[in-house]
C-alpha cells in the first residue's frame, strides 16, 4: 500500500483548502455557477438529478482498512450510509451537501485520500488490475507506475483544462484485466530482454457514442521515458483535439481523423524535444516510489490442497464460491478473494457503511489491511490465508458479500442509470435487477459459465455496454425506455466490440430476451466453450433469428 | 491596475499598442502582439522573440490550448517578453497560467487581481516540472523531493 510523504499530505490538505476557499467564494455570489461548475468537477462534485454527488479518488483501486472505515464514517456523517463503487475503481457518495463537501475532503485528506480531478475534463484517475501485486499471472508489478503517473497528472499546469476527460489504463498481467484497448491511453508492461520493464501504448481506444479499440503507436519504451511520451502525447491532445463539439472531443477522434500513422508521427515530432529533458525518471525515482509500497508481512504458507478439497466436498455452495472467487496468488498459501456486491435487488456497485466496516474488518484479519475495489464494482481481499478461505465466505455470507458469481451473468456492470444520473435517457438498476431474479439459480449461472453482462443507461456507456459479452443499452423513444441489446463484446487482451442486434426492447421483455439470447448459446456451444466463443464462431445470425424469429411470442413486441 | 499597454483587436500596430499578428507583422518596432491560444507555437515562436509583449487569448476557461502556447514560447522559443493572458480568465485559473509561463492576466479588478494573487501562492510545491520549475521534485535536492 502506498505510503504518502510529508509533500504529499501537505499537498492534499492545501488542495483542500483551495477547494474550501473556492466553495465559500461560490456561496457569497463572487463565482458565478459557471466557474465553479469547473472548479468543483476538478474536485469530483457534480449536481446529479437528485442532489449533488461525490466522487472519491481511490487512485488504481487501493484502499487500506482505515480508509475504508474512513468512508463507512463519511456516509454515516454526511451521506446516507451507503456509497458506490465506480466502474473507475473509485468511491461515490449521491447526497453531500454543497457547503459540507469541503469537509468532507478534509476528513479524506487526514486518512490520505481526496477527490482531485475524478470528474472535469482533465487526467482522471488511472485504474489497473485489481489483482496486481498478487496475481500469479503478473509480469512486473504495475502499482509504482501507476503511482508515478498519478504524481505527474495531479494538478498538472498544462494538462488541467484538456478538449475532454482523459482516461488512462495500465495492464501488468498475462491476462488483461484493466481493459486497456477502450481507454484514451492503454499501457501494456512487459518484460524486455534485459529484464527491465518495457511499455506498450494504445491510443485512442473509448466507449460511449463512438466506441474504438485503442491503436497501437508505441512498443518497448523503457520506463525512464515514461512521463517525457505521455506529455508528447497529451500536448498533441491539448493543442489538437476538438473543442467545438463535445461528442467529438475524445483523443480517439482525433486518431481516428488523423490516422493512428500521423497521430503517431505528430507524438514522436513533439516526444523529440522532451526525451531526455528533466521530465527523465531516474531509476532512483523508481525505487523510492516503489519503496513507498511497504511490503507485506508475508509468512512461509503451503497450499492447503486437501484441506480446501475437503472443505469444498462438503459444501457445494463453498465450492461454487472457490471456482469463481478465488484467483490463484504470487505466493503459496495465500489466495484472492472477490466480494461480490451484485446481490439480487442490491444496485451493483452500492455498498452500506456497514459493509464497508466488515469489510474492513476482514482485511485485517485476513490479510494485512489492505482492499482493492475492481472495475466490475466488487471488493477484493488480496492476502487471505487459503486456510481462512471457508471463514471469510461464512462472514462474507453474513453480510451479503458472499454470493458466488464473480464474472457470472448476474456480476453485471451497471450505471448508476436514469435513477440517479441527470444524462441517462433510461433506468439500468431495475434491468439489472430483473435479470438477477431471472437468473437465480445457480447451476444454471454455473453451467452458463463465464459472462459479462455490462448496462448503460445511455449512450456515455458508463457500464460499458460495448465490451459486454451481452450489452444493454438505455434508449429514449419518444419518451419511453427501451434497451437495445448487443453480444460479442469482450474487455479483456483480445478485446471486441459488441454488434447490435437490432431493434431495442421494452424493459419488461428484456429479462425474456436474454433467455432467448442464452438458449441459442447452449444450443450451440461445443464442449467447454464459453459464450463469448461460440458467438465468435458461429455469428450473431442465429441469435438475431431466435430472438426476432417469425414466431414472435407476444411478449415479444418490437418497439420500432 | 495602470497598464502601459493598449490592447486594440483591429487596428496598425504603434509603440504601446498590442495588436493582431497581422498588424504587428506589418510594423513590429515597440509594439505588442497578441493571438488566440490555438496559433501554432511553430508559427510565431521563431518571430516573436523580439516582442516586448505577446497576448494570448482564452475564448473560455475550460480551454487549454493557450497553456500549450505559453509553456511552448518559453521552454521552446526562449520568448522572455511580457506574456499576458486575457479573455474569459477567472483568478483560480491563474496559477496555472503562471505556471506555463504567464506573467500577466487580464482581470476585471483590482479585487479579482488580489484573489489571483492569494491563487497563485496557495500551493506551496507541485509534482511537475513547468516553466516556473524547470525540473520536477524528483530531480531537486533531496529536502524538496516529494
Amino acid at each position: 500500500m502506498y505510503q504518502y510523504s510529508a509533500f504529499d499530505q501537505r499537498f492534499v490538505e492545501e488542495r483542500v483548502e483551495q477547494y474550501r476557499d473556492q466553495t465559500r467564494r461560490y456561496l457569497a455570489g463572487e463565482l458565478t455557477d459557471d466557474q465553479f461548475l469547473q472548479l468543483r468537477l476538478r474536485n469530483g462534485l457534480y449536481i446529479q438529478r437528485l442532489a449533488p454527488m461525490l466522487r472519491i479518488a481511490v487512485p488504481y483501486g487501493l484502499l487500506t482498512a482505515a480508509q475504508l472505515r474512513a468512508l463507512a464514517e463519511i456516509t454515516r456523517t454526511y451521506d446516507k450510509g451507503y456509497a458506490h463503487l465506480s466502474t473507475r475503481q473509485n468511491v461515490q457518495i449521491n447526497w453531500p451537501e454543497l457547503r459540507v463537501v469541503p469537509d468532507i475532503l478534509a476528513d479524506l485528506a487526514a486518512v490520505q485520500m481526496h477527490c482531485i480531478q475524478t470528474s472535469g475534463s482533465c487526467i482522471r484517475n488511472i485504474t489497473t488490475d485489481q489483482f496486481a501485486g498478487v496475481a500469479a499471472d503478473e509480469i512486473v508489478d504495475p502499482r509504482p507506475y501507476c503511482e508515478l503517473m498519478r504524481q505527474w497528472s495531479t494538478y498538472h499546469p498544462e494538462f488541467d483544462w484538456l478538449p475532454r476527460k482523459f482516461k488512462i489504463a495500465v495492464n501488468a498481467a498475462q491476462a488483461d484485466r484493466a481493459a486497456i484497448h477502450v481507454h484514451d491511453i492503454g499501457i501494456n508492461i512487459r518484460a524486455g530482454d534485459d529484464g527491465r520493464p518495457r511499455f506498450d501504448f494504445l491510443v485512442g481506444g473509448g466507449l460511449g457514442r463512438t466506441p474504438v479499440i485503442g491503436s497501437l503507436i508505441r512498443e518497448g519504451l523503457p520506463e525512464q521515458h515514461l512521463l517525457t511520451y505521455l506529455e508528447a502525447i497529451l500536448r498533441v491532445y491539448n493543442r489538437y483535439g476538438r473543442r467545438d463539439n463535445k461528442y467529438k472531443a475524445r483523443i480517439k477522434i482525433l486518431v481516428r481523423a488523423m490516422t493512428p500513422e500521423k497521430f503517431r508521427a505528430q507524438v514522436d515530432a513533439e516526444w523529440e524535444h522532451l526525451r531526455g529533458g528533466p521530465s527523465t525518471v531516474p531509476e532512483e525515482e523508481i525505487e523510492r516510489i516503489k519503496a513507498c509500497f511497504v511490503p507485506h508481512p508475508y509468512e512461509d504458507l503451503a497450499d492447503e490442497t486437501h484441506l480446501l478439497a475437503r472443505q469444498r466436498l462438503a459444501d457445494p455452495a463453498f465450492n461454487a464460491w472457490m471456482r469463481n472467487n478465488v484467483a490463484p496468488h504470487n505466493r503459496p498459501g495465500y489466495a484472492i478473494v472477490t466480494l461480490s456486491t451484485k446481490a439480487t435487488g442490491v444496485p451493483p456497485g452500492d455498498v452500506t457503511e456497514e459493509q464497508m466496516d466488515a469489510v474492513a474488518d476482514f482485511a485485517e484479519r485476513f490479510g494485512f489491511g489492505e482492499i482493492r475495489i475492481s472495475h466490475e464494482q466488487n471488493f477484493i481481499l488480496p492476502d487471505v490465508p487459503q486456510k481462512h478461505l471457508l471463514a471469510v465466505y461464512e462472514l462474507a455470507c453474513d453480510q451479503a458479500l458472499g454470493q458466488a458469481n464473480a464474472g457470472l451473468l448476474t456480476d453485471m456492470i451497471c450505471c448508476p442509470g436514469g435513477d440517479f444520473c441527470s444524462l441517462a435517457n433510461a433506468k439500468s438498476i431495475p434491468i439489472a435487477e430483473a435479470i438477477q431474479r431471472r437468473f437465480d439459480d445457480y447451476d444454471y449461472l454455473h453451467d452458463l459459465g463465464p459472462l459479462d453482462v455490462n448496462i448503460s443507461g445511455c449512450m456515455n456507456a458508463c457500464g460499458h455496454h460495448h465490451v459486454g459479452h451481452i450489452g444493454i443499452l438505455g434508449v429514449d423513444k419518444r419518451g419511453d425506455e427501451f434497451y437495445q441489446i448487443s453480444i460479442g463484446g469482450n474487455q479483456a487482451e483480445d478485446a471486441s466490440l459488441g454488434r447490435i442486434l437490432g431493434p431495442s426492447f421494452k424493459r419488461a421483455d428484456v429479462p425474456d430476451v436474454i433467455d432467448r439470447i442464452l438458449a441459442v448459446y447452449v444450443d450451440n456451444r461445443l464442449d467447454g466453450e464459453p459464450f463469448l466463443h461460440t458467438v465468435r464462431r458461429i455469428g450473431i445470425e442465429p441469435f438475431k433469428t431466435h430472438v426476432y424469429g417469425v414466431a414472435q411470442p407476444p411478449a415479444l413486441r418490437r418497439a420500432g | 491596475m495602470d497598464d502601459e499597454w493598449t490592447l486594440v483587436e483591429e487596428g496598425d500596430a504603434a509603440p504601446g499598442l498590442i495588436a493582431s499578428l497581422d498588424a504587428w507583422r506589418q510594423n513590429p518596432e515597440g509594439a505588442g502582439v497578441w493571438v488566440e491560444g490555438d496559433t501554432a507555437a511553430e508559427e510565431i515562436g521563431p518571430l516573436v522573440a523580439a516582442a516586448p509583449v505577446v497576448a494570448v487569448r482564452f475564448p473560455a476557461i475550460v480551454d487549454g490550448r493557450g497553456l500549450s502556447l505559453g509553456a511552448l514560447l518559453r521552454s521552446r522559443y526562449g520568448f522572455e517578453g511580457e506574456l499576458r493572458a486575457f479573455g474569459d480568465i477567472i483568478p483560480d485559473i491563474t496559477e496555472y497560467m503562471h505556471r506555463c509561463g504567464f506573467n500577466a492576466f487580464v482581470l476585471p479588478d483590482r479585487e479579482q487581481a488580489e484573489v489571483a494573487i492569494a491563487c497563485m501562492g496557495r500551493m506551496s510545491d507541485h509534482y511537475q516540472a513547468s516553466v516556473r520549475q524547470p525540473k520536477p521534485p524528483f530531480q531537486e535536492p533531496t529536502t524538496r523531493r516529494p
